[in-house]
This record gives structure tokens, sequence and C-alpha cells, in this order.
């Protein structure tokens, strides 16, 4: 197969995975979704001649890079219409939340929330899109070694939280993936 | 009852059988986005990424791929029974207190004289030997020792040597971990020897280092892609990356220790004789259950190795407290 039929491939196969990620980290602006995953494969296309044989982590080292651009721009957004002062999503006011608003999973949420961004991004990858250690290094940028110490610590950091929000014990893990440290 | 990854995973906002994002077949739009591609012509050269404003870079993706190759090849790793005996986790670094500690701010101007009477200069590519605990949820945790060497070339190509050794018990063999799981090698043994080809990469970790406390720390956030700023466990975090990356010249030294003297937790604990017999000066920093040890040149200030212990059990992997998470002892 040449490169662009390569592309193609993966992109049929991944484009749904692709877009899951974005929407997930774009915190309900689905408006914005399509434009992004539009931008990840534009850049993945014009660079389809180092697409590696797994091509799904690379994806999303090159979708996280887009959505850094996108939420920078975002937040750019946000600090002009504060200024403006008479936007009501500035001020939050076209949110009505109430008693039966919290959607389902809502407190880990918050728990995830309460992380550095840093932490908060190993574990999406690890639960979200089920990623191993291999595949979240490549995401990440960083070596094998770095990704496990960084999941394994940012585990933690969640697990301190969600004991903290949540008065169940969270112990008796059913987990059975190993870690690496080091 | 589910752990923490599993509560999670509970609560993804946008699960594979999402109605409108689950797998399937493209729609109208996903295909026209395809043809559309495919009808560009051929890209020349870099791919452009959007300014971002002053202070913000967007990091290519060739950059995060490119910092891909210096990943080390570890592979999950179990206690094997008839393996570990020779094998036994290092005990921490003994800690001599000092009746006059010397503070990371004196270490820091010892450090500026250094670079001003000339010094080492700074070279893209790191020499560490490490120790790291390969922790899992149903066997003993054990620790693989290896030393890494990264060369860089003037064309922009590198290769990784990994070997896996021992110093602190030379010619005795080592634990590796491969395809066929967990055995011992020689010491010596070749884990990985790989050559990649040029990288064009110039965002941080892979951009040379700053030379001044500020913009190092900014480099170092970048680089630890931590938009929201660097507390101290991270700012560690961020110089082992470094570390990994850079052998830090003189004048990139001093900039990293007059960063860590300004470093809100990090306090001196005495002196040190590192792994590799090198005599140092410890600081430490405690977090959530973990405590670092940064050993720095009592000379130059520059950053020998950094020592994670961890301060309290975790009984899910069989840790205990006061066992060794991961040491690094940088060389040149």
């Amino acid at each position: 197969m040449s490169n662009d039929e390569i592309f193609a491939a993966a992109y049929r196969e991944h484009y749904w995975a692709v877009s899951r990620y974005v929407a997930r980290r774009l915190d309900g602006r689905t408006s914005e979704v399509e434009e992004v995953v539009a931008e990840v494969f534009t850049v993945a296309w014009r660079r389809r001649d180092d697409l590696p044989a797994a091509p799904l982590p690379w994806l999303y080292g090159v979708a996280r890079n887009c959505l850094a651009n996108a939420v920078r721009g975002y937040g750019r957004r946000r600090r002009l219409v504060d200024r403006l002062g008479n936007d009501d999503a500035a001020h939050g006011r076209h949110i009505e939340a109430g008693p039966d608003a919290e959607p389902p999973g809502a407190w880990v949420h918050d728990a995830l929330a309460r992380l550095s961004p840093a932490d908060q991004e190993v574990l999406r990858l690890a639960a979200w899109e089920e990623l191993g250690v291999e595949e979240i290094a490549v995401v990440l940028g960083c070596g094998r070694r770095a990704a496990s110490m960084r999941l394994h610590r940012a585990r933690r950091r969640l697990k301190a939280e969600i004991d903290q929000l949540c008065p169940a014990p969270t112990t008796g893990t059913t987990a059975t993936k190993e870690q690496q440290h080091g | 009852m589910a752990d923490e990854l599993d509560l999670l995973r509970a609560a993804d906002p946008v699960p594979a059988d999402h109605p409108r994002l689950g797998d399937g077949p493209l729609d109208r739009r996903a295909e026209r986005l395809l043809a559309d591609l495919r009808r560009e012509p051929p890209a020349r050269g870099r791919v452009r990424w959007p300014h971002v404003g002053p202070g913000l870079r967007a990091r290519p993706a060739w950059a995060m791929l490119a910092a891909v190759v210096t990943a080390v090849t570890l592979t999950l790793v179990v206690g094997g029974t008839a393996t570990t005996p020779a094998l036994a986790a290092p005990r921490p670094l003994v800690v001599r207190a000092d009746a006059t500690p010397v503070s990371l701010d004196e270490l820091a101007r010892r450090a500026r004289a250094d670079a001003a009477a000339g010094g080492e200069s700074l070279r893209k590519g790191t020499h560490v030997q490490s120790w790291s605990l390969a922790m899992s949820e149903d066997k003993a945790p054990v620790t693989l020792p290896e030393e890494r060497i990264v060369r860089w070339k003037p064309d922009g190509s590198h290769s990784e040597l990994v070997v896996a050794t021992d110093p602190t018990h030379p010619g005795r063999p080592v634990l590796r971990d491969d395809a066929d799981g967990p055995r011992l090698v020689e010491d010596g043994h070749v884990v990985s020897r790989r050559t990649y080809p040029r990288s064009w990469s110039d965002a941080p970790p892979q951009s040379p280092p700053p030379r001044d406390a500020t913009r190092l720390r900014a480099w170092l956030q970048e680089a630890a892609a931590e938009p929201d700023g660097l507390g101290t466990g991270e700012l560690l975090d961020a110089v082992e990356l470094l570390l990994d990356n850079w052998t830090l010249g003189a004048r990139e030294s001093a900039a990293l220790a007059e960063l860590l003297a300004g470093t809100e937790g990090l306090r001196p604990a005495g002196r040190v004789t590192d792994r590799l017999g090198r005599p140092g000066l410890a600081y430490t920093y405690e977090e959530r259950g973990l405590a670092h040890l940064l050993i720095m040149d009592p000379r130059t200030g520059a950053v020998l190795g950094r020592e994670t212990t961890f301060t309290r059990p975790d009984p899910a992997y069989g840790v205990q407290a006061g066992d060794v998470m991961a040491y690094s002892a940088w060389m040149r």
C-alpha cells in the first residue's frame, strides 16, 4: 500500500476514536470537536510519511497539540469576553445547575479536576483511551519509564482525592495491570 | 470494590458507544474531509503551527515523537522467585547531617563562580545510571538497574545504548525483563542499541535549556506540559526530564541551582556519597507519601542524582515505607 492508502485506512479505523479523544477534552464544547478533529487529520495527512505502524497513539499525540492550540484560543476568547463584561457565558449565567442536573460520575470528574493538568491527562489516557504505558509514552512524548511513573503518581493522587470526596473505601483493587516505575 | 481507574472509566463522558461519536462507518462530513485531504497537493517541509502568543509555542507533533525515541524499553516485570535474592532493592542513601548545612543559595553562588571560571559546557544527550522499582499487584516488587547513554550527532540524528548493569554490584548478574519474562543477564548485557534519524524538534525538552533561572523555569514548565505552573514535586520531575535529555554545562547548572534555591519546600539535609561513590550535598522535599532527595555537587552545584523513596507503605504493590522507588545518577 502507498502512504496515502495507509493513511486512509488509519483515518477510517481511528476517526471516531480521535473524535472521542477530542470531545472528552473540550468539556461539552461540541461545536469545536469537528473543527479540531479536522485539524488533527490535516496535520496527520501532511505528516503521513511518519505514520507509525500503530497509528492511534501517534494520532492522539497530534490531537493533543491541536487541542492545546484550541484551548489557548478558547482562553483568549474568554479573557476577551471577560473584559467586555457583557457575555452571559463569561459569567456562567447560561448554566442553571440543579440537584438533578449532576451527570453520572460527576464527583469522579470533580476529583479529577483537582489534579494538575498533567496528572489529569495521563489518567484520561489510561482510563478513557484505554492506553497502556508504552502508548501513553508515545502520546505524551516521554519515555516509557517516565510515563509509568507519571501514571502511578497520578493514580495515587486521584485515589487520595476520591477518598476525600467519597467516604466509601476504594481499596481491594480489581485492576490487573502492573505498574513499572523508575 | 472498583479502584480509581475503574471509577474513572465508568465516568467516561464520551464512551465508545456514544450515539454520535461511537465507532462505526464514517459519516458524510468525515468522508468529505478524507476526500479533501487526498486531493491536497503533497506537502513540503514542515507543518506550520499557529502562533499562540508571546511566551507560548505550540509543540509540534514531531517534538513529542522525537522525545519518544529516548524511551527506555522496559517491560512490566513480575518478581521472579529464583532471581530476586541477588537483586534486593537498594536501601536509601544515608545522609550525614551537617553541622553547618550548605544552603541552596550558597550552592547557587558556588555554581555561578564555577560557570564564571569556565566550567563544563552543555551537551545534548545524557549518560544516566538508574535503579527503578517494578511493582505488581500480586508479586513482590523488584528493582531494575540499567545504564543509558544517548549521544547526538551534528546531523541531528542520535543513538541510544541501554545496558543492564548495577555498579553497586559489579560483575554480578542483573535482572531484566523481555518477551520471555524476567531473567538474569550478565552484567553489561546490551538491552538495546538504537540509532534514530534526524529530528527537527525545537521545543523543550529537545530545545537547549536556557541559562537563566526564569527562562529555565518556563522551559521546564513547557517540557513537563504543566501550563498552570510547577509545584515543587512537578519541578523535580521536570528536572529529571531535563537531565534525561541534556548533559548540562556550568552555566545551565548555575541557572538550575538558582532556580532550585528559590523553590519552596526544598531544604538541605546533609552530606551523602551517591551510588556512584561521588560526594554530594542532599536536599529533600516530601509530598504525598514520597520523599525526594536531590544530590548536588558541593563544588559546582550540578545535580548529580535524584532518589525517590516511599514514606508510607503501599500494600497493594507490596511496598514498604523506606523502599526506593527510583534513583537516577547522571554522569558526563
